[in-house]
């Protein structure tokens, strides 16, 4: 079998004199989305990425053997990645000070830190400062759709009207409704795979193959469906079938999905250069500019509206001018928020769009930590069989304040987990003693465990917000970011329920609870940051209108996750890119008819 | 590594499985094995034994000599960019010598095997909550132990019988959600 890779197409010359038709700030899943649903409408795009363009097959070697690695995946010494306990004694910046060469965020210490020390941004290049945020940053083209986790899901009007549900904070100005032929044309578009559950809360997608469950799994499947819960196998953002995409390969189950901090060299996993950029080059609409590190959006002084971005070159350090009718921000989340702060101007003295005073607050994400271990009696000793050859294990969606009502915690929360064989045996940690007995027992019980952790809705809060430092500037010399942000009762509360709950489920299901983890990690480790911008029908208390728009500057949109209003527990991704597709549908439509 | 050497691991581990277990292990001929580049040969030896009776060889597969865990474990300390991992172990080493001369009068590789066997058990015997220096030893050597020899080609394939990170152009494996 060949995996024929082809080369993306011819990259479009950039020109600082001209006028776009659009300028996307960022390559990630928001802005290659942009970039895909603008260019399919004719429309003339340059996408200024702040990273470098690498050769990511390369750096990723989704195959290679840990023992035909010199370090077995480690970073050359020198290079370090930020341990959780680091992040729990320390405030950032938390490269300040460090011996280290390069410092990388924890997912760089994830067994496969080579693998991804050309992917994750240096700390010591980019600090930021305040409470602490385990912050996640992956700078190139496509971002951390390079090395996602690729857990796909939808959202439902329990997350879009949550405020109905249970009087807490905003609706999204957005129903399901309105959204679901967007996440429709993401399913096709990109492929996804996952098993149909019809359940009300979490909606099925248009699905290809899905994953196969282990005999673990099928155990707790059969259990949670006597509780009314669900066990379903991971919905990945993968495409298992194939999808018309020459820079695609469908998956091939090879495994290295989990033993690595992501990553497909067959882009069988959605990433954004090969699901969204690279064809929409294809169109001779897109023109892609890397290491163009954006820091301001530039306004026309007679009219009030973007006309640009100010950006500076990360290899030459010189400042440069894009030029464009329409400016769109899909920078990240943070990075979004930072850029709408940097951009003051005398039109718009608190940073372009903040009118409303919202940008940076309302921030919300997802708390995670609580996990369940168990061992399956039945599973010691059996034959290994390839557990891991698959995107992913499995989900449980959310079941706490559906139909039900807490009484210590609002929203809910999901499980992620895995059960099986895998490329390490991890229960030799665990495993007592040494010697003879001690190997027969790793080897007997290599493939009986069960694990699962939670992943829960953090409330988006005004009180919790971004601002700008007044002192620290990164190595480009733009202020960086401060973090006013921590978690609240409602998340403790719930992580609390979670341990709980995944005791109960497994015991219910006669496994063995072997560990109950009851931490909570630090602030940002789920890497799902989200809010900062959010949308609304009010502008004195939104900064986008439901097409991820600026309330104050038409032709200025932020169609990354700071556009949302709250976090829900469902994983963010396939959300963005169905999001990004509609208001970019809708801002194509309006750029014909001139209206923006 | 190529198969014939991973076939000859397997023979070997087999022929020694007869002996087992924790017989007294000859050093393996590894004359032509190059010098250490941190521990002194002393040092190696002492690693290399407590490797290997850590994780052994058995009838399925070689043990942490064969897996080569005292070499991987001695280049990544040589070039430790932190020093205070690589004292840690030969302040961990000096630990298990003077408990060997506390308990046998002779130095570990000095000892009979039932002497080396009655000295790791005595510092595992802590494990879950370690005190001495020996003790802690304990620990950090059985951690670093099995991080490499289940990263290893013996720890893979011969060991865990690893079956996945191969092109599967069929079904997953596994069951369907029903």
């Amino acid at each position: 079998m060949t995996l024929i890779r082809f080369k993306a197409s011819q990259e479009q010359d950039v020109d600082l004199s001209r006028t776009y038709d659009a300028v996307v700030v960022g390559s990630g899943a928001a802005g290659g989305m942009a970039a895909h649903v603008l260019t399919s409408q004719g429309m003339k795009v340059l996408m200024l990425e702040a990273g470098k363009k690498i050769p990511i097959e390369q750096e990723l070697r989704s195959m290679e053997w840990p023992y035909d690695h010199p370090r077995r995946g480690e970073a050359p010494p020198g290079y370090h990645a930020i341990r959780y306990n680091e992040y729990t004694v320390r405030q950032p910046p938390y490269a300040k000070g460090s011996a280290f060469k390069h410092v990388f965020s924890y997912v760089g210490g994830w067994g496969g830190s080579d693998y991804v020390k050309n992917i994750l941004v240096d700390e010591k290049d980019h600090p930021y400062t305040g409470t602490r945020y385990a912050w996640v940053r992956a700078r190139l083209l496509g971002g951390k759709t390079n090395i996602w986790g690729r857990l796909a899901l939808r959202l439902s009007d329990y997350d879009f009207k949550a405020k109905t549900h249970d009087g807490y904070g905003e609706d999204w100005p957005i129903t399901y409704a309105d959204l679901e032929p967007y996440y429709d044309k993401v399913d096709l578009y990109l492929g996804i795979s996952g098993h149909k559950e019809n359940l009300p809360h979490l909606p099925d997608s248009l699905f290809q193959r899905p994953n196969k469950l282990t005999a673990a799994e099928v155990t707790l499947r059969k259990s949670l469906a006597t509780m009314g819960r669900t066990l379903t196998p991971y919905r990945a953002g993968v495409t298992t079938d194939g999808v018309k995409n020459r820079y695609r390969s469908k998956c091939f189950g090879r495994g290295a999905c989990g033993r690595r901090p992501g990553g497909c060299d067959i882009h069988a996993a959605f990433d954004s250069p090969t699901g969204l950029i690279y064809p929409a080059m294809d169109t001779g609409n897109l023109t892609l500019r890397t290491n163009s590190v954006a820091h301001e959006v530039l306004v026309d002084p007679n009219t009030g509206k973007a006309r640009g971005i100010s950006f500076v070159d990360a290899q030459n350090h010189k400042t440069y001018e894009a030029k464009a009718k329409v400016v769109i921000l899909a920078a990240s989340t943070l990075e979004s928020a930072r850029l709408l702060l940097l951009s003051k101007s005398r039109q718009h003295p608190n940073g372009i769009g903040n009118s409303s005073g919202h940008v940076g607050h309302n921030f919300c994400e997802h708390v995670m930590g609580p996990h369940v271990t168990g061992l399956v009696k039945e599973l010691v000793g059996v034959e290994p069989t390839p557990d891991d050859g698959k995107p992913g294990g499995f989900y449980v969606p959310r079941f706490r304040n559906l139909q039900d009502k807490q009484p210590d915690f609002i929203r809910g929360y999901g499980f992620e987990g895995g059960a099986g064989f895998s490329i390490f045996p991890h229960s030799a940690w665990n495993t007592p003693g040494f010697g003879g007995p001690f190997k027969q027992s790793v080897r007997d019980h290599a493939g009986a465990f069960i694990s699962m952790g939670g992943f829960g809705e953090v409330l988006a809060r005004y009180e919790n917000y971004m601002d700008l430092d007044p002192a620290m500037k990164d190595a480009w010399g733009i202020p960086v970011l401060r973090f006013h942000y921590q978690f609240s009762d409602n998340e403790k509360k719930m992580c609390e329920d979670m341990a709980a709950a995944g005791r109960e489920m497994f015991e219910a299901a006669g496994i063995e609870v072997v560990g109950v983890d009851k931490n909570i990690l630090t602030e940002g480790w789920s890497i799902h940051e989200l809010g900062t911008a959010r949308m609304g029908a009010d502008p004195k208390t939104s900064v986008l209108n439901q097409f991820q728009q600026s309330h104050d500057v038409k032709n200025l949109f932020v169609v990354d996750g700071s556009s949302h209003v709250s976090a829900s527990c469902q994983n963010p991704t396939w959300t963005i890119m169905a999001l990004a597709w509609r208001s970019c549908e809708h801002l194509a439509d309006e750029f014909k008819r001139g209206n923006v | 590594m190529t198969i014939s050497r991973r076939e000859m691991i397997q023979a070997t581990a087999a022929a020694a499985a007869a002996s087992l277990p924790l017989a007294n292990v000859v050093p393996s001929p590894e004359s032509q094995a190059p010098k250490p580049k941190f521990f002194t040969a002393a040092e190696f030896a002492l690693v290399d034994e407590l490797s290997d009776m850590i994780i052994p060889a058995d009838a399925q597969s070689g043990g942490a000599r064969a897996a080569g865990v005292a070499a991987f474990l001695d280049g990544r300390l040589a070039e430790a960019f932190e020093q205070d991992e690589p004292q840690r172990w030969r302040a961990g080493i000096k630990a298990v010598e003077a408990l060997s001369q506390e308990m046998h009068s002779k130095t570990f590789m000095g000892s009979t095997s039932e002497q080396r066997l009655a000295l790791l058990t005595r510092i595992a015997a802590a494990e879950s909550d370690p005190k001495t220096d020996a003790e802690k030893f304990f620990g950090q050597i059985k951690g670093a132990t099995v991080r490499v020899y289940y990263s290893s080609n013996i720890g893979i394939h011969d060991d865990q019988r690893y079956k996945g990170n191969v092109i599967q152009p069929g079904e997953y494996a596994g069951y369907d959600a029903t």
